[in-house]
């Protein structure tokens, strides 16, 4: 695969590889030095799943929720696929927190619109405060968004099917949009749309359930499109390696930027 | 005795192969969780699968069920759509 197309991009820190040396090991803390970004900046973490090598000690970090959802899933591709997603994603939050993978607790938020408790995932509360986060993976990827405030990412790998019937629950202007495209390339605008919605429903953590339609994230031009400002967030495409797209949505007024930090290994 | 929710069980079966290119989903128990679970869909094949039950069997399930609880499990999801096929026209 080739690398991810933003540059400079920093290599992955050794510290986030327990079978490279300089990790203290999955129940002691990480190292200290990841700062959280100051707003409007978000930190963009890649990964490859075929990169990864989880061993039983790696996946001792996550909790008996993780473990008993990972062993519910049919194959064991998808069964690796969902321990990197978690286990990196423990081990990214530690970074920040100086803090042991395994000690971090995970919680939802209530969804805004009817209070279930199917919002936004949250960490909770521990000695520091807590970064905002977004964990998103398809096929062989994982993006993992960090942030200083409430932050949302999506990404998706692209079909080989049809997806033009997922436009029927965009919003009707961006609906109409991409009626005008032709295939292929209505195909890979209706997923651009998509994963602009959904980046900004997983920041305000409302439930996808409640509908995309009311979120006019506009048809992107060029690779990830301009920033928008939608339902109090910023939402814009990034740029993701051939095959995948992805966006991300930040809280606030102004408008988001990111930086990769870290370079996707590749296929190993 | 075969009974509309378990044939509407099997199309089911059938679409959501097709959607994901997964042929292991054509021998799931009908108690077999759609989200979270061993399925474990996503967000856009969910809704891909949703557009076509509605295409095929004229039933909008997120219109008729605001909470989405019929997509709990293939069982509840059948059960929801055999209920109401056809009634549309």
């Amino acid at each position: 695969m080739a690398a991810h197309p933003a540059s400079p991009v920093p290599a992955q820190p050794a510290w986030l590889r327990p079978s490279r040396p300089g990790w203290p090991g999955p129940a002691q803390p990480a190292p200290p030095g990841l700062v959280l970004p100051a707003p409007p900046m978000v930190d963009l973490w890649w990964f490859d799943a075929r990169a990864e090598v989880v061993r039983p000690a790696d996946a001792a970090v996550m909790d008996a929720g993780e473990r008993r959802r990972a062993r519910a899933l049919l194959s064991a591709l998808d069964q690796h696929r969902f321990q990197v997603a978690h286990v990196l994603l423990r081990r990214v939050l530690a970074g920040y927190l100086a803090a042991a993978p395994g000690d971090l607790r995970f919680g939802r938020q209530r969804c805004p619109r009817c209070g279930r408790r199917l919002g936004r995932p949250v960490l909770l509360p521990g000695p520091g405060p807590a970064p905002f986060f977004s964990l998103a993976h398809s096929g062989d990827l994982v993006l993992i968004a960090v942030a200083a405030r409430p932050v949302g990412a999506d990404l998706e790998q692209d079909r080989a099917g049809c997806v033009c019937p997922v436009a029927g629950v965009l919003h009707p202007a961006d609906a109409a949009a991409l009626a005008r495209l032709a295939e292929p390339d209505r195909h890979r605008a209706v997923i651009g749309c998509w994963v602009r919605a959904e980046a900004v429903l997983k920041c305000t953590g409302e439930g996808i359930g409640h509908g995309l339609s009311s979120l006019r994230v506009g048809l992107a031009s060029g690779s990830t499109g301009r920033n928008r400002r939608v339902r109090g967030c910023s939402v814009r495409g990034l740029a993701a390696p051939p095959g995948y797209q992805a966006a991300v949505a930040l809280a606030g007024p102004d408008a988001v930027t990111s930086r990769p930090m870290a370079a996707l290994p590749g296929p190993g | 005795m075969t009974t509309a929710t378990d044939v509407t069980a099997s199309e089911l079966r059938e679409i959501l192969a097709t959607l994901t290119g997964r042929d292991e989903l054509l021998a799931i128990p009908a108690g077999t969780p759609l989200f979270g679970g061993a399925v474990a869909l996503d967000s856009l094949t969910g809704t891909l699968l949703l557009r076509e039950i509605q295409r095929r069997f004229g039933v909008d399930v997120a219109a008729e069920d605001l909470n989405l609880d019929a997509l709990a499990t293939l069982g509840t999801l059948a059960e929801f759509v055999a209920a109401r096929r056809g009634q549309a026209g």
